[in-house]
């Protein structure tokens, strides 16, 4: 194991010694050195993540598919890209620059109050002793906080309206997981960074939460018919019970996308009464033919079109405000 | 070293009050966890929780306690310098990023590097005395021999404050080049000296008035300072560079050695035989061993991720560095000559 981690930050420092640090010096911004660091662990945390889902999980989307090769499979495309600009840290870092001061100045507020963050070590000091133990309980509460968000996606029009672009796809696959609207990116970033200062996810272990997370979302996007058997459905979010929030409503199923949202525990969703298993094999979309176009549109022209859905959401909400006072 | 001679080695150090005399204190910032390294067997023996983002640590005035800064817990967490057995945990101490006991012992004094604050307390109680806000991310401290005034470099506006410890007014604020951080009071109490990270060099500083007198270049990323000992000579620590340098201040300051040591060193301790010196290499997770000697690496301990300060237990020591890092009392005294 230690050869690995010396492996992983020999290439780490390598990189950043040879590429990023002398950029920082010379354009004085030494302030950026260990953020740019950390920046450099991301950008190989996503290779890694984009290498395991290009291998290892497209090979069981080709070995067992749910759905089988069609026409529609150009659509998978545009999905590439986003998985690209995603775990390679451009989206993150536009995000990051976005919402550092914001984070920052709530932080810096609250610190200076003297509030410090919870440690969950101090409540259950064993955690402190057992690395995998502190990952897991961590994990579990980064997860329940995330399953409530993706809630509000779907539960609040205007978040609905940058969310729908992740759903419109009707080919979804192990590269779906990041097809989302840069501001949705940036909401969800947002309330899960805050979230994890509140309850005292240290840095380091926040990249392993993200890293692994993302991973297994990316996998419950996989179209594969496989299972985790009758108990590791339960434990795990997989493909198929993931591919039931993805299906497209019919009259007779209308509200199907408001079950199955927990992203990796499924006992979010069996603990609050949104949880469902079948096997029926559904098609995936949406059934509003504005979002369905989504599909079939490049990477910008779906942020452009999408931005547009989000303002006229929210635009009603202001004239309804605006006529009330 | 397999896991059994690792679980025979962590028994022997808690069982040993000897064998504690031989431990080393490494703070894993990224990771909210100290590391007690053995000294001999150079090898990790026990990671420990703390408070989240510890960087520095300091000796108490008595040389009883060794003081851990959580900065983003607001805390300090005391060991027993001796056992290295938990004392207790000092609540409210806001950003504790470096912290330092005044060569008195009167004073105790932290500098909130994210808060943009001083803070000057009275060591008896922690009672705090004043809060001195300032922009531009106070760093690391220095103060005079008599106790009077700390000086405090401010990393991103590229000055130096000096603050009257009594009365916490400012003395003077100057610039001194980019990005300041280490500083060093050196023996003869008439010259400072200034690590400019954002610079390839060091500075030396006029404590009456903060004005530059001198500089010397050293290497990429100047950062922090460590006392040889000998009242005359100083290690630096040059993080873009890879490099720790020998300066010697007996007149104009000189580099006579240098040592590379990759993945950005920082922080510094010697052994008490003072034939080792330690260094924390930040990125690699590792901490260096340099023969001081031969200026050469002897040895390298993995510990946890992004190791910041680094602290020799010894059962000698009795008194601290201005500079706000632990030594050996035999070095300290050296300096204060």
């Amino acid at each position: 194991m230690r050869d690995l981690i010396d492996f992983w930050v020999g290439v780490q420092a390598w990189l950043f010694e040879t590429l990023v640090s002398p950029v920082l010096f010379q354009f004085g911004l030494m302030a950026w050195y260990e953020p740019g660091y950390g920046a450099v662990e991301f950008v190989m945390l996503g290779v890694v993540q984009i290498a395991v889902i290009a291998i290892g999980m497209r090979y069981f989307e080709r070995r067992w598919p749910l759905e089988k090769a069609g026409t529609d499979d150009g659509l998978i495309m545009v999905d590439r890209v986003y998985t690209v600009l995603n775990k390679l840290g451009v989206i993150p870092l536009a995000i990051f620059i976005l919402t550092y001061p914001l984070v920052q100045e709530i932080e810096l507020a609250l610190r200076s109050w003297g509030y410090s963050p919870p440690r969950l070590e101090r409540l259950l000091p064993w955690i402190g002793d057992n690395a995998l133990a502190s990952f897991l309980v961590y994990f579990v509460l980064y997860d329940f906080a995330a399953y409530w968000l993706h809630r509000g996606q779907h539960a609040f029009g205007w978040w609905w309206a940058l969310h729908s672009l992740h759903h419109s796809q009707r080919r979804v696959t192990v590269w779906t997981d990041d097809r989302n609207h840069v501001i949705d990116d940036l909401l969800m970033t947002l309330a899960l960074v805050l979230f994890s200062q509140f309850v005292g996810v240290q840095p380091g272990e926040y990249v392993t939460i993200l890293m692994v997370g993302r991973l297994i979302e990316s996998w419950s996007h996989a179209n594969v018919n496989m299972s985790f058997g009758w108990l590791g459905d339960r434990l795990l979010v997989g493909p198929r019970f993931h591919r039931l929030h993805h299906a497209l409503s019919t009259p007779a199923d209308r509200h199907v996308q408001d079950h199955n949202f927990a992203p990796v525990f499924p006992i979010w969703d069996i603990l609050f009464g949104t949880a469902i298993y079948d096997e029926k094999i559904r098609p995936t979309g949406v059934d509003d033919a504005a979002v369905d176009a989504d599909n079939g549109r490049g990477w910008l022209v779906q942020q452009a079109t999408v931005f547009g859905r989000f303002v006229q959401a929210l635009i009603p909400r202001f004239r309804r405000r605006a006529s009330a006072r | 070293m397999n896991r059994l001679s690792i679980a025979a080695l962590a028994f022997s150090l808690v069982v040993s009050g000897a064998a504690r005399a031989d431990s080393v204190i490494v703070l894993n910032s990224d990771e909210a966890s100290y590391s007690i390294v053995s000294r001999s067997a150079r090898t990790e023996v026990v990671r420990l929780p703390v408070g989240r983002e510890p960087h520095h640590l300091i000796l108490s005035p008595d040389g009883k306690d060794v003081l851990i800064g959580s900065t983003a817990t607001n805390e300090l967490l005391v060991l027993d310098v001796k056992s290295g057995e938990r004392k207790q945990v000092v609540k409210g101490i806001l950003d504790p990023y470096h912290l330092a006991f005044s060569p008195d012992g009167k004073w105790f004094v932290t500098a909130a590097y994210r808060l943009d604050h001083v803070d000057i307390y009275h060591a008896d109680g922690f009672r705090l005395a004043g809060r001195i806000f300032i922009d531009g991310l106070p760093s690391h401290m220095a103060f005079d021999a008599e106790s009077k005034t700390v000086f405090v470099t401010l990393q991103q506006s590229g000055r130096v404050a000096a603050f009257d410890l009594a009365t916490q007014a400012l003395k003077w604020n100057m610039p001194v080049g980019n990005a300041p951080a280490g500083i060093v009071m050196l023996p003869d109490d008439k010259r400072l000296l200034v690590a400019l990270t954002g610079e390839d060099r060091i500075v030396t500083v006029d404590p009456k008035d903060g004005s530059v007198k001198g500089s010397l270049q050293t290497g990429k990323g100047a950062h922090n300072f460590f006392p040889k000992g000998d009242g005359r000579h100083y290690f630096l620590s040059n993080r873009v560079e890879g490099v720790v340098s020998l300066i010697d201040t007996k007149d104009e300051p000189k580099v006579v050695g240098s040592v590379r040591i990759p993945g950005g060193p920082d922080c510094m301790d010697i052994t008490p035989d003072g034939r080792e010196l330690w260094v924390t290499q930040r990125f690699l997770r590792r901490v260096a061993i340099v023969d001081i000697d031969t200026m050469k690496v002897v040895g390298s301990v993995p510990v946890g991720k992004s190791p910041h300060g680094v602290f020799m237990m010894k059962s000698t020591a009795t008194v601290t560095a201005g500079a706000g890092m632990p030594v050996r009392a035999a070095s300290t005294a050296g300096d204060r000559k």
